[in-house]
């Protein structure tokens, strides 16, 4: 405990320094810039700096990449906010009353709230990371393989199941993401698998070129095939930070932050969930319910506070057991890799430091949101004005760049390219990309865990489903996918249904 | 003060990506996922199983991907049965709405500049900034040409896309390469 404060005080530390500083500051602004900018994703963000900044020591790169993590998914309010339209995925639950508020003249107001939920949020989900990555991390150090395949089945599953508005097309694309992950060499043998002769196969696809294809390319080309461009609210009122209304609103500030740690802690689920998880809990207990949709403040501040803590809740899977809550989550972990930190439950021991840094640059990545709510918004409001017919080829132009920079070879540029032309559209089709990521991420480890299993159970699959964490895991997993079959769909809700209305029958004989 | 009415969390990306598809159109999907479950499960059979290494045969390179073949199919066939029974073999069912016709011509044209982009101009001997600088150049060009044709400044609009072009080419170069000593292509 005191070993850990002391490891926390000197990461702090650590990062007191005009060029940390200024990497930090640097790095959020990017991420506001390129949240602001509809379409622009936090794993596109995460992806093109991570080859920006390869050849940085790797805490000043991670710093970086961190500071515009958040600041990617904060600088996504602003477009919701004026445009009606989400900057990423994780901003569309504040899209309905933040627009609300900006047509009644209230936008200032909205983004002052945005960012005081926003930075409320963070530091709720920092705490969360400083105390409970190290015991996660610890607890992990028993999981062995047949703990691992289940982890890495669970969050494909989870992640095809609870991104996207079809089960059915996430999974599809969860296994996807697993059998391109099963390319190249595989781990035990060095085998080549599915490689046709190519030898640029053999080293597998790699991720980078893989993410900036599936959030880079396919988005350019969504973007100019649309012809019609969206137009501005201006903004007019006051844009400070409202901490009168944090204090008002606590409750929603607490609920949605544990939300969003809670549901940043399952893998793969992404940000957004997050948000629409602590929305709809802030509607169904709030007191001006009938104002959600319309304009409330209790809402946008639930939705901004819920996304932001869910930041640091996918930062302790990815840390902990090397298992990324989200997409931007698993191109961080990719960078780490690339950087020689190998994330995962061995980290509390072969860099015990690392994990405190991380809170620390996350602490300072929450500051950077502050300062630019703070002093740079009406500024940034320029970058909303850029047309899409300028903006989307220089973006595809840093999407090549990124795809090659990692290990300098054209064939990554091609898979960027045969990646983002099939994701455009596979997307059209309501096929999510998340799962793709998380299988992509994922295959690896579920290949070596299930052969690694059976050759210590000889060949029996029972272990698989008899150790105590297993059959907790495995027990999610299949419920989750069953709840698509309708019969049992049908029962689990009957069943609920009758044990609710015994509760409340229950409750209601006591009042 | 202006304004655009859209439903809350329109988004760009979604607004094509979002249309929900038809049960024709899932029909057909399902029938190529069952295809490729199939190419992967009996590509998967049919890999070495390193017998002539002596490995454990629990640990043949094929497993997994033999198993996801076979969830491929599995997934696949329930995407056709729902399919099928949301009435995809109906001739009065609903098909997905065709994209536009301006859609359909500006998603052509920008996919073909990409690709001749990615795959004819980088890495073959001409310098990054030029070739970037040709492709945004050309870009700007052609997406705002009918609009600055209705203004009259076709001849403005060209230059103010070479500007852009090789402003844009000429930072990411000196950003990538100068400042953070990153290879380009």
């Amino acid at each position: 405990m005191l070993q850990g404060l002391e490891l926390l005080g000197q990461a702090y530390l650590s990062f007191l320094n005009p060029l940390s500083l200024a990497y930090g500051l640097g790095g959020a602004l990017l991420g506001i810039i390129v949240g602001c900018m509809p379409g622009l994703s936090a794993t596109l963000c995460i992806a093109l700096l991570t080859t920006l900044t390869i050849k940085l020591p790797a805490n000043d790169a991670i710093l970086i990449l961190i500071c515009s993590y958040v600041g990617t998914l904060y600088g996504g309010s602003r477009s919701a906010i004026l445009l009606n339209i989400p900057g990423t995925a994780a901003n569309a639950a504040s899209c309905a009353d933040g627009y609300a508020l900006a047509l009644r003249g209230e936008a200032g107001r909205a983004i002052g709230i945005a960012t005081s939920g926003a930075f409320c949020g963070t530091l709720f989900g920092v705490l969360c990371l400083a105390a409970f990555t190290p015991t996660l991390a610890e607890v992990a150090l028993s999981f062995g393989a047949f703990e691992f395949f289940w982890l890495a089945l669970f969050g494909v599953t989870m992640s095809g199941s609870l991104v996207g508005n079809d089960p059915l097309k996430g999974w599809l694309m969860g296994a996807l993401g697993l059998f391109v992950a099963q390319i190249g060499q595989e781990g035990l043998y060095a085998h080549d698998r599915f490689t046709f002769g190519l030898h640029e196969l053999s080293g597998g696809i790699a991720l980078i070129p893989a993410l900036v294809g599936a959030f880079g390319f396919a988005e350019v080309l969504t973007t100019l095939a649309d012809p019609v461009e969206r137009k501005l609210v201006e903004l007019r009122d006051s844009i400070l930070p409202r901490f009168r209304e944090v204090a008002q609103y606590w409750r929603t500030v607490l609920r949605s932050g544990a939300i969003g740690v809670l549901t940043g802690l399952l893998p793969g689920v992404g940000e957004d969930s997050g948000a629409w998880m602590s929305y709809a809990a802030a509607k169904a207990t709030s007191k001006e319910r009938h104002l959600f949709g319309k304009g409330s403040i209790d809402g946008l501040m639930a939705a901004e506070t819920g996304d932001m803590s869910s930041i640091p809740g996918h930062i302790i899977p990815a840390l902990a057991l090397g298992i990324p809550g989200s997409a931007p989550s698993a191109v961080l972990l990719a960078a780490m890799i690339l950087h020689g930190i190998q994330p995962g439950p061995m980290l509390m021991i072969e860099h015990p430091q690392f994990v405190y840094h991380v809170v620390a640059m996350t602490t300072l990545a929450t500051i950077c949101i502050l300062i630019f709510g703070l002093f740079l918004v009406r500024p940034l409001l320029y970058v909303l004005r850029i047309k899409r017919n300028v903006l989307m080829p220089i973006i595809f132009l840093l999407a090549t760049v990124g795809a090659f920079a990692t290990q300098s070879r054209l064939f990554d540029v091609y898979s960027m390219l045969a990646i983002g032309v099939g994701a455009f559209f596979l997307r059209r089709k309501g096929y999510p990309m998340a799962p793709f990521v998380l299988g992509l991420v994922l295959g690896s480890l579920l290949d070596k865990s299930l052969r690694r299993g059976l050759v210590l159970s000889d060949g029996s699959v029972v272990p698989f489903f008899t150790r105590p964490i297993c059959m907790v895991l495995a027990t999610v997993t299949i419920f989750t996918m069953l709840l698509y079959v309708p019969v049992f769909n049908r029962a689990v809700k009957h069943g609920t249904g009758a044990l609710v209305g015994s509760l409340r029958s229950l409750v209601g004989r006591r009042g | 003060m202006s304004t655009s009415q859209q439903e809350p969390g329109a988004d760009s990306a979604q607004h094509l990506a979002a249309q929900p598809a038809s049960p024709h159109s899932d029909f057909v999907a399902a029938l190529i996922w069952i295809g490729f479950g199939i190419a992967v499960a009996i590509g998967s059979w049919r890999m070495d199983r390193l017998e002539n290494q002596d490995v454990n045969p629990y640990t043949v390179p094929g497993l997994l991907p033999g198993l996801l073949g076979i969830a491929l199919i599995f997934f696949g066939l329930l995407l056709l049965l729902r399919a099928w029974r949301q009435g995809a073999l109906d001739a009065s069912t609903p098909r997905a709405t065709p994209m536009s016709a301006a859609e359909r011509r500006r998603l052509l044209i920008v996919l073909g500049l990409c690709l001749t982009f990615g795959i004819g101009l980088v890495g073959h001997g001409l310098p990054f900034w030029l070739a970037a600088a040709l492709f945004v150049s050309t870009t700007i060009s052609i997406l705002q040409y009918p609009q600055r044709r209705a203004d009259h400044q076709v001849a403005r609009g060209i230059a103010t896309a070479i500007a852009i072009g090789l402003g844009a080419g000429l930072a990411i170069t000196l950003v990538f390469q100068e400042f953070f000593l990153v290879r380009l292509p």
